[in-house]
């Protein structure tokens, strides 16, 4: 359920890298694989990839990641500025 | 756009421009330092420093891990993806670093089968499908990247794939920020922390700036208000003759980072005794190697490594630039010699670095800073 998914997010230079340095892009959950530690996510954009779930347990469909090199590092919180 | 517009708000950015414009003392010049890269590209995207007055001069840090990477360490990475049968993958913006003798990318275009991906995870699912070929991952990036290299490292591990390895080259940020505070051609006010690292690792391994620098610290979001906010706090704390850390970035970083990725760095990777940094030199305890438990996964033991050390051109002046004492603009070759096309520096390469944000968004503003 990957490839073709993750194809689908460029990396953009000019927004700056996604893969590398302090960048980290946020994603929903649209599908869980429990089994795999795994989650289906997909940017703003509709674009989907696979995100690597384990440092941010539990993890719900809907829930919104800071996701860095395909693994989430933090769940987002609904606070203002 | 949620979550976005709020933090581009321009009436809030005005206000909080008039906020630092009051905090400042004229006729002090307040030079603070953005440790991460991607700081520096939002600065220069959004024209931040624009907004601050005249005497808050930004000064970009070390806080990009490709601008790091010495070009000994590319010559090995292209050796390693010259190995019969090798797949070697890495991060789109590895490939047009410059070694001593090309890059990555020239190396695929010379036959070499190199391959960039977006994660970690990517490099394992091409070792999955390509069980006759060994598949290496050169792994680079600060703690906010490690724990992705670690999960992947443990998830190999436990699906029993063998022809998979990694080339370690993390980092991590405390040795150089020491390094840069020791350094005695420095003098910072105070720094915009690095808010994804700190994700990971929390705030506070950066007590140590306050504590025995006597410098405040603020760890920022990385939206243009994020970046008003963090230098309106550091003014805010010079101002009151306070040095503290402060977490600006609080709706994603705790205090004390993320455990369980923590936990996943402890169990895969030991501290390095020491690591060259590009114009930074070596220094000691300032990067990741495989710890004994996955050296089954370790690339450097798996294969031969050349590992031969390589003076940077001497034409470059990244190293400068890194340590924040030049501006982009002052290195000899920006934008003539060195380009984002063609670049000599690593500082060039990626669009993280300070001397491609610089080129890349026309921040020359020699007018304002020859003043």
């Amino acid at each position: 359920m990957h490839s073709e998914e993750s194809a689908s997010l460029e990396c953009e230079p000019e927004h700056g890298c996604i893969t590398c340095g302090d960048e980290a892009v946020e994603l929903r959950v649209v599908k869980l694989d429990e089994d795999r530690g795994l989650a289906l996510c997909e940017n703003v954009e509709g674009a989907r990839q696979t995100v690597e779930t384990a440092l941010v347990l539990p993890v719900s469909t809907g829930d919104r990641l800071l996701v860095h090199a395909g693994t989430a590092i933090a769940r987002l919180q609904e606070e203002a500025a | 756009m949620k979550y976005v517009d709020e933090y581009r708000d321009p009436e809030l950015g005005r206000a909080l421009s008039a906020e630092i414009l009051s905090l400042v003392e004229p006729g002090r010049h307040y030079k603070l330092m953005e440790v991460c890269g991607g700081h520096t590209h939002s600065i220069y995207k959004f024209g931040i420093d624009d907004l601050l007055p005249e005497n808050v001069e930004l000064v970009h840090g070390p806080g990009c891990p490709v601008c790091v990477i010495p070009m000994g360490r590319v010559d090995d990475g292209i050796a390693l993806a010259h190995e019969p049968g090798v797949i070697f993958t890495c991060f789109g913006d590895m490939l047009r670093i410059p070694g001593s003798d090309g890059s990555l990318l020239e190396a695929k275009a010379e036959g070499a089968d190199i391959r960039m991906v977006y994660s970690p995870l990517d490099a394992l699912r091409i070792a999955k499908q390509n069980p006759d070929n060994e598949v290496v991952f050169f792994a680079i990036g600060f703690e906010t990247t490690a724990p992705s290299t670690a999960l992947t490292l443990k998830r190999a591990k436990a699906e029993g794939v063998t022809n998979f390895s990694c080339m370690c080259s993390h980092v991590t940020i405390v040795p150089p920020l020491r390094a840069l505070l020791d350094s005695p051609d420095m003098r910072l006010d105070g720094f915009i922390g690095p808010g994804h690292v700190s994700t990971v690792v929390g705030a506070r391994p950066f007590e140590f700036i306050p504590a025995d620098y006597g410098k405040p610290i603020v760890v920022a979001g990385f939206e243009p208000l994020d970046v008003l906010q963090s230098i309106r706090m550091i003014l805010q704390q010079l101002a009151e003759g306070r040095c503290e850390v402060e977490n600006q970035y609080k709706r994603v970083v705790h205090y004390d980072g993320n455990p369980a990725a923590l936990k996943a760095l402890s169990e895969v990777f030991e501290l390095r005794p020491h690591f060259e940094w590009r114009g930074l030199g070596f220094i000691s305890q300032s990067a990741l190697r495989i710890s004994d438990a996955y050296a089954d996964l370790d690339a450097e033991i798996r294969f031969t490594v050349p590992g031969v050390r390589v003076a940077d051109p001497k034409a470059c002046q990244c190293g400068e630039v890194l340590k924040g004492v030049i501006k982009p603009w002052e290195c000899k070759v920006f934008g003539t010699a060195c380009t984002p096309e063609r670049p000599i520096g690593t500082c060039m390469v990626s669009p993280e670095g300070a001397c491609a944000a610089y080129y890349n968004y026309g921040r020359f503003a020699r007018e304002r800073e020859l003043v």
